[in-house]
């Protein structure tokens, strides 16, 4: 059903893969902590 | 596949946030800011009304004049159209749903004899996810919106991550032995139950498999994860996820209200949804449910479900072991392949910034929940705003209210950790704190020896302006997640849960959700 409406991701997901949206979030996490320690 | 759709409603949401800011800033909300008592969120209504407002007016209106094409940059650029559609629910449910039924419960108490709002737990998080369930099954999420609501589960797990900002050696260390204990033994012992019972009843290996995961571990991912192990079916994978949503679901509204019921504290309740729910986003869920002002509950609850997590890896490598023994002529598991590549990028980011949150560069070392102790002149004499010097020594009339009152105290350390305030006009440790708090807990001294009591405890505690923001972010994460995810709950995957499946998913998760409640109560206490 998720492959009939995207190409790309799942019904869950934009990304391929979990390990894809697993970094995705990582490195999101890690710039707001840096822009938090850095201006806060 | 070209993604974005040619419409005006991320344009039109983008100036509705932007002149919400606007009003918001002009002051012409104030009266209606007033009667819903939301002054305090004054500052976090006009700074993301103008970012997710200016952000969806430009893609807005690129999306109406210019030319799409199929790849990456309209690929995620469609997502905008969903996220400013998720945080614009979240921003009506936060700052106008919540507080008024908030206000509603109240008024309702008198003639009810209880605060309908309080005890249903109808608050922002569940409100959200409500609007979201009803959004996707009444009116169906807009195809424009459909990438957006994608997103939600990157937000749930952005939100895990930031939350080992909050985190210290010394927490975790009261926590830990416990938590690991405790997840081991209904962790262990769900998945147990699941593939002993499936085998009984004759389910194919693969839908066992999953199930056991999906109940035992952290609901959804794990099912996810599990499946290549036991090669299960795309609709063995469905209905184990829809099992564990209609489950959690059910948990999430139940659990709050159980907690409430029997007055369980933010360390027991949260000790309890993190071992007996199933589902990471709806622990989160239910711990937001039940102190959604603070997030103290959601830090235990989350050590609890982090712990889950990680025992991912055993689970996998057991299924692992026990598929190849019982499908005669199965394929080959790579076993150290698997947790290789399914090992949960996202745990680790949350122990990295626990790492870096222990070393103290967030706030002290020493903190505890972001909050610590400090006396120093540094602190205890300050400047304002204005630049005027503000004094939080105590002064003669407060000094003279706690000699006056000194002889109702009558314990011996509490004694002495009064004189040595009235002597410093501080206090002097956490420990001296600690025991004048107790003085003010017991109502020992008049209205006005705790009021003066109440401004030393305030003179020497802070928070960390750094944790507070990672606070404030954390629970927009969260929100954000948990309005996308409602809007993933349909009917159809609700009514997927049937069967013999849904039955020894739901049994199964029932005897975990009461054994740990049991064990809990027992076990776990608000010591910390």
């Amino acid at each position: 059903m998720a492959e009939d409406k995207f190409d790309r991701g799942t019904a869950l997901t934009i990304f391929g893969t979990d390990r894809h949206e697993d970094m995705v979030a990582l490195i999101l996490s890690l710039v707001i902590a840096l822009l938090v320690y850095l201006y806060v | 596949m070209v993604y974005t759709k040619r419409t005006p409603w991320t344009l039109i949401m983008g100036l509705i946030m932007v002149a919400y800011a606007y009003l918001v800033q002009s002051g012409a909300l104030e009266a209606v800011i007033k009667y819903l008592g939301t002054g305090r969120n004054a500052g976090e209504m006009v700074m993301l009304g103008y970012i997710f407002g200016g952000i969806a007016v430009l893609t807005g209106l690129w999306q109406l004049i210019a030319k799409t094409a199929e790849g990456h940059v309209d690929y995620y650029l469609s997502t905008i159209g969903g996220v400013t559609f998720i945080m614009l629910i979240a921003f009506i449910v936060k700052w106008g749903l919540d507080p008024q039924m908030a206000e509603w419960g109240k008024a309702a108490q008198p003639a009810l004899g209880f605060n309908f709002a309080g005890v249903m737990n109808l608050n922002y998080v569940v409100m959200g996810i409500l609007a979201g369930i009803v959004i996707v099954n009444v009116f169906k999420v807009p195809d424009w919106a459909a990438n957006g609501v994608r997103l939600s589960r990157l937000g749930l797990k952005t939100g895990v991550i930031l939350l080992g900002t909050l985190y210290s050696f010394a927490e975790l260390a009261q926590l830990g032995q416990l938590s690991v204990a405790l997840i081991g033994v209904f962790v262990l012992g769900s998945v147990g139950l699941v593939l002993w019972w499936g085998s009984r009843k004759n389910l194919p290996n693969s839908m066992t498999g999953v199930l056991s995961a999906g109940v035992g571990v952290c609901g959804v991912s794990a099912a996810v994860a599990a499946a290549p192990v036991v090669q299960a079916k795309s609709t063995e994978i469905a209905y184990t996820i829809g099992t564990i949503l209609m489950f959690g679901v059910i948990c999430m509204f139940v659990f709050p209200i159980v907690g409430k019921a029997l007055g369980m504290g933010y360390i027991t309740f949260g000790a309890w949804a993190g071992t007996g729910i199933l589902n990471s986003a709806q622990v989160a869920g239910a711990a937001l449910a039940f102190q959604p002002n603070g997030i103290e509950t959601l830090k235990v609850a989350e050590i609890f479900n982090i712990t889950r997590v990680l025992f991912l890896p055993i689970i996998v490598i057991w299924l692992a072991i026990w598929y190849v023994k019982r499908e005669v002529g199965a394929q080959k598991v790579d076993i150290g392949q698997v947790l290789i590549s399914k090992f949960p990028l996202f745990v680790l980011g949350f122990l990295m910034l626990f790492l870096l949150s222990s070393t103290g560069i967030f706030a002290p070392a020493r903190h505890y929940q972001g909050a610590y102790f400090d006396n120093s002149d540094k602190v205890m004499i300050k400047k304002d705003r204005s630049g005027k010097e503000v004094n939080n020594y105590l002064k003669d009339p407060d000094l003279a209210v706690l000699k006056q009152e000194g002889e109702k105290v009558k314990r011996d350390d509490q004694k002495a950790a009064l004189q040595r305030l009235v002597e410093n006009k501080k206090l002097m440790s956490i420990d001296d704190d600690d025991t004048l708090r107790g003085v003010v807990n017991a109502k020992i001294m008049s209205k006005e020896g705790n009021a003066v009591l109440t401004k030393a405890h305030r003179a020497v505690r802070h928070t960390a302006a750094k944790i507070a923001m990672f606070r404030d972010l954390i629970a927009w994460f969260f929100t954000f997640g948990l309005v996308g995810l409602g809007m993933q709950i349909t009917m159809a995957s609700i009514r997927q849960a049937g069967g013999q499946p849904l039955v020894i998913g739901s049994v199964v998760g029932v005897i975990k959700a009461v054994g740990s409640l049991i064990v809990v109560m027992l076990l776990v206490h608000e010591t910390i």
